[in-house]
């Protein structure tokens, strides 16, 4: 292989040390001369009328400067499905929708005039449950909409499944459920909005869409009569997205609409207990699932019918069936697939991207099921992955060309480090799960595309505007070594900047871990240009030929005398210092080749598909439920490694969301009430709590991506829940269908098993005491 | 959050006067971990908070070696105690507990008597020191008292101080001879975890090693305050200790706990697991015995 520089290397992230010294820059730090606070008041019910709204008393408080309700506000429509306005007119419809909104002096005054707004409410019956939802009958959430299902028709039927039902030999059939996880990113959301005299919009955002967001921006201003203003949209430093950044939110347009009512840049910024209820979760799904397989273990059909808690409003979220169709059409060979999925509105919070964008949801029900239809054919569950696993070269039925495909070197890899023929000690088990994901970008825009643009000065460095967002995962340290290698540069001569959307050009978003492959190729070619001319003028001043020369070590060197070479920055003043000189700049807007979803959902969706493969170790704890990860190995082919310390972190940190997923996290709705807003009660897992992880990076060069790497951004999460609920059956032989896999699930399954009550006593005798179960 | 005038008084006297010159509208603070909370939650809003951690006080546990009782004053911080030789080598079942509370970063601040005057049913530090018989010393405008730790705590929430009245130590007896003991906290995470059950076992045995002489079995979030399992504690005096009496100890005192369901878990799991780690903790703290015997520490 090539002999690289800077690709390939553990470079740390070059914001590390800033960001550890405290030195970064966040939403919280920001502070505007005359700067105003906001302050958002949410309902206080599910499903409500709003009868009236009194703000006068907030209104008399002294240092207060501005209150906005419904009535005051143009009708600015927000969301895909523009279902959700920023102030809620005529009724409320979950707990975290917003009422009105109040600008003061500081934000001990806007908290107290929150308190002054006098909300009368007429409750209305509130609905909980999708499936109850989606009945006949049922209370609409949008009275308009008529039915409180989606009008996202999520439908595909490749092949005859119900043919391949009647040949296979083995079937199963299972129904799964996933619950409501949040984000939790440590930078908690805010933004700053501010006008100039021209009512040209300046916005301080945590957002990874900021081409998408100064769309929707624009959109609001026009509603506002100011069509044809500019917006500018800047990122601070961003504390984590994982999905939560993907959509705008409501507290950014009422931070414009205050910011436009009082004259004053306005901030409104999310406490914790805020970041927790009004900011949105992973879609909660119920899986109806079948998969049948012939006699020797070749799979045949896979049927999913699916039903997702969409909540109140419709967010990006919505469309995370499109990415599920992925590991349903093309996890595995599967000739027959049947797909449908319906989002259904309720009165809980609604639903957003969250890190894999459905596929742990799915992947967790295929997963499972794949093992328990293993066990059916009497098949072990690596060599029944084998004998379905994708190859280079594959297209699967929904049109997917697999191009580099390293699954089973994952599962080897799995097999090997986890030890997995050895014999396990007493309620040990091991269990893995496979993933595909995008790796090549993922078109569900009209355009995948990233733009960037590179300036050189005098001294051979560089500044490079991307797209792209780096909200922590370390894009900015990834492209310039992209570039560095390209330029035969050092890292630090290669300043990105991403921040600003007045200078930096269109990305459609940090997502579908699509930043390294999509912004990466667009700074490639952008650093390609570059060279192509640098090249050029070396040549000329080393009188040497154009395929004799190369860059290396911040000089143009010729390849056989490296007694010739010029420092590339002394080349650049000879060029801008003589006459007629000139200056390198260059730009490069890259858009993957891949296809949007046709009508029947077909269609190549990335240029190319990242796969791994999650095996683990569990210990359970058979009288108290409690699952003990002794060892985890997470496999992934990811083309090629930039910078294998920023994988291993993308990879370790997803494995922990997994873990908390699987096993810890949930968001416990009561009646669409959040009951543990906070770090006490939402239990994500500690620096305490990780568990010993392998990272085994398998390199396949993907011919389409930078240096052949693909993406990894999602993946290390999507695989877990499934990897260990097959562990804990290979463990104790229970099979646990619902997420988060908590103690007492693994408890109460344990005893069911030995028939058992809850309360360990056998089933069905009567002269052993009740089991009380209290309310 | 709302503002407040922040006292440092530097002795119980000054800091009972400041009390009651602004009254209700003042409050106590030790390391603030838990009252700094309710006040960002808004569920008090004090114009003063008067400091306790400028007292001059014992900053960590001490034996009197005359009475053979170990002193704890309120102001020492968790990590003081986590920290501690004595604690580490005598008091295992305290060492178990605070050590795991909260983070490093919480157990520098937080201290035993604001655990304890928070007397929340789950407070980590008040299962230990119940089951070790501690004595809460109380100092007010009308002097000093002392009552029993386990009478200290009232409701959740609520303990037994007159208005102004400063907890200033936890005394607790001399040890039996051939004593164990052990805690346990329940809970989904490694770490910034409170309980959704706590479990402490202590145990004093006979000179044939096996008998029991006595007995504490404490739970934490097992009823509104925490408590001693008295009817699981009888059962096991004059019996030989081994894994099948812990057990029938266990599925006592899980009948004597008011377990509740909650957010932090049901009540079925929770009645269940007072019978697992009962017994759980009674070995733990039957090897603690044996092992100390063996070594010849024990307490004199
Ligand atoms: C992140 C986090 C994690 C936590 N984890 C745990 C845990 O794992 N286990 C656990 O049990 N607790 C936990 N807690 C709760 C808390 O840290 C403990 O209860 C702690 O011991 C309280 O002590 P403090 O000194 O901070 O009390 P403060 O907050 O200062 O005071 C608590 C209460 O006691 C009063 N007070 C304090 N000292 C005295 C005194 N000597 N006399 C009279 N009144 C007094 C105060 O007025 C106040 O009402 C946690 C808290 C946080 C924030």
């Amino acid at each position: 292989m090539h002999n690289f520089c800077s690709v390939g290397k553990r470079v740390p992230k070059i914001d590390a040390v800033e960001k550890a010294t405290g030195r970064a820059q966040y939403i919280q730090d920001l502070k505007l001369p005359g700067m105003l606070y906001g302050k958002i008041l949410y309902s206080k019910f599910p499903h409500a009328r709003i009868v009236s709204i009194d703000t006068s008393k907030a209104k008399q408080l002294p240092g207060v400067r501005c209150v906005l309700t419904a009535e005051d506000i143009p009708d600015i429509k927000m969301g895909v499905y523009k279902d959700n306005r920023p102030l809620k007119k005529g009724k409320v419809c979950s707990y975290r929708d917003e009422v009105a909104a109040v600008a003061a002096v500081d934000p001990e005054t806007a908290d107290e005039a929150l308190n002054g707004v006098e909300v009368i409410y007429e409750p209305l019956p509130a609905i909980f449950d999708p499936e109850q939802a989606m009945k006949e009958g049922a209370t609409l959430i949008h009275e308009e909409h008529k039915t409180n299902v989606l009008r996202m028709p999520w439908k595909l039927h490749y092949g005859d499944v119900d043919a391949a039902k009647k040949e296979a030999a083995h079937i199963v059939e299972d129904r799964f459920t996933t619950t409501w996880v949040t984000h939790c990113c440590m930078g908690a959301s805010g933004s700053i909005a501010e006008f100039d005299p021209a009512n040209n919009l300046k916005i301080y955002s945590n957002t990874q869409i900021p081409s998408l967001a100064q769309k929707d921006f624009l959109d609001a201003l026009t509603a506002m009569g100011l069509k044809g203003n500019r917006v500018r949209v800047i990122k601070p430093v961003i504390g984590g997205g994982f999905g939560s950044k993907l959509d705008t939110y409501a507290y950014e347009y009422i931070a414009i609409l205050l910011a436009y009512h009082t004259r004053r840049p306005v901030k409104v910024e999310f406490d914790r207990t805020e970041e927790f209820i009004a900011t949105s979760t992973r879609q909660p799904t119920i899986t109806y699932i079948s998969q049948g397989c012939d006699q020797n273990g070749k799979l045949l059909f896979r049927d999913i019918n699916m039903i997702l808690d969409n909540g109140a409003y419709t967010s990006w979220g919505a469309t995370t069936p499109s990415v599920m169709m992925m590991p349903i059409t093309s996890l595995y060979r599967v000739p027959n697939v049947r797909y449908e999925a319906k989002c259904v509105y309720t009165n809980n919070t609604y639903a957003q991207a969250m890190r894999g964008y459905g596929n742990p949801q799915a992947t967790f029900a295929i997963e499972s099921t794949m093992d328990m239809l293993a066990e059916k054919a009497g098949i072990d569950p690596i060599e029944f992955r084998r004998i379905n696993a994708n190859k280079p070269g594959d297209v699967s039925t929904q049109g997917l060309r697999i191009t580099t495909c390293g699954l089973e070197e994952c599962m080897d890899a799995v097999k090997e480090k986890l030890e997995w023929e050895k014999p396990k000690g007493e309620s040990e088990g091991v269990g893995l799960a496979s993933l595909i994901h995008v790796g090549g970008g993922a078109r569900v825009y009209k355009s995948d595309g990233c733009g960037t643009i590179i300036k050189m000065n005098d001294f051979g460095k560089i500044d490079l505007f991307t797209g792209a967002t780096d909200m922590g995962q370390g894009s900015d340290t990834v492209i310039a070594q992209i570039v560095a290698e390209e330029l035969g540069l050092q890292i630090e001569d290669i300043h990105v900047i991403h921040t600003d959307t007045d200078i930096c050009p269109w990305d459609v978003g940090s997502h579908a871990s699509r930043t390294t492959f999509v912004a990466g190729n667009a700074a490639l070619g952008a650093a390609k240009k570059i060279k192509a001319r640098l090249l050029e003028l070396g040549a000329k001043q080393l009188e040497a030929p154009l395929e004799k020369i190369a860059l290396r070590d911040r000089h143009i060197q010729h390849q056989d005398d490296s007694e010739k070479r010029i420092e590339i920055g002394k080349l650049l003043r000879k060029a801008h210092f003589s006459h007629g000189g000139q200056m390198l700049m260059a730009e490069y807007f890259y858009d993957p080749a891949n296809e949007n979803m046709g009508k029947d959902f077909r269609g190549n969706m990335s240029m190319t598909y990242t796969f791994g493969t999650h095996g683990v170790k569990v210990k359970v704890d058979e009288e108290t439920g409690k699952v003990k990860i002794l060892n985890y190995v997470a496999a992934h082919d990811v083309g090629k490694a930039i910078n294998p310390m920023l994988l291993e972190g993308q990879v370790y940190g997803g494995v922990m969301m997994g873990l908390g997923y699987a096993l810890t996290e949930q968001v416990i709705l009561e009646k669409g009430e959040n009951m543990n807003p906070n770090f006490r009660d939402y239990k994500i897992l500690t620096a305490k709590d990780v568990v010993p992880i392998e990272a085994p990076v398998l390199e396949t060069y993907d011919k389409d991506g930078p240096f052949g790497a693909k993406g990894i951004g999602e993946p290390g999460c999507v695989p877990t829940a499934p990897a260990i609920a097959n562990a804990i059956y290979d463990a104790v032989g229970v099979r646990i269908k619902d997420l988060p896999i908590t103690p007492e699930r693994v408890l109460a399954a344990i005893r069911e098993k030995k028939g058992l009550d809850l309360c360990g006593q056998e089933l069905g005798r009567d002269d052993v005491d009740e089991c009380i179960i209290e309310e | 959050m709302r503002k407040f005038t922040y006292l440092v008084p530097k002795t119980l006297d000054e800091a009972i006067s400041l009390y009651q010159s602004y009254g209700e509208r003042a409050k106590y603070i030790a390391g603030g971990t838990d009252v700094l909370v309710k006040i960002k939650e808004g569920k008090l809003a004090p114009d003063y908070l008067i400091s306790l951690k400028h007292i001059i006080s014992q900053d960590r546990p001490f034996l009197n070696h005359e009475t053979g009782e170990l002193y704890v004053g309120a102001f020492v911080t968790h990590r003081m105690i986590e920290t501690s030789p004595l604690v580490q080598a005598h008091y295992p079942i305290l060492y178990d507990a605070v050590k795991n509370i909260g983070s490093v970063q919480i157990r520098n601040v937080a201290t035993i008597g604001g655990n304890l005057v928070n007397a929340v049913p789950s407070a980590d530090g008040a299962i230990p020191l119940i089951t070790l018989d501690g004595k809460a010393n109380i100092y007010g405008a009308k002097g000093q008292r002392s009552v029993d730790l386990l009478r200290f705590f009232l409701g959740p929430g609520q303990c037994d101080l007159e208005r102004g009245e400063i907890l200033t130590e936890v005394v607790v007896p001399r040890l039996l001879p051939r004593t164990g003991s052990a805690y346990i906290k329940h809970g989904r995470r490694e770490a910034m975890e409170l309980p959704m059950l706590g479990v402490g076992v202590l145990l004093s045995l006979e000179a044939d090693m096996e008998t029991c002489a006595k007995a504490g079995i404490s739970l934490g979030v097992a009823a509104p305050t925490p408590i001693r399992a008295l009817q699981a504690e009888k059962h096991l005096v004059g019996k030989t200790i081994n894994e099948e009496t812990l057990a029938e100890a266990g599925k006592i005192a899980g009948e004597e706990s008011k377990v509740r369901d909650s957010i932090r878990g049901v009540a079925w799991y929770r009645r269940e697991m007072v019978a697992v780690l009962v017994t759980r903790m009674g070995m733990k703290a039957l090897e603690r015995a044996s092992r100390n015997a063996e070594v010849g520490m024990g307490n004199k």
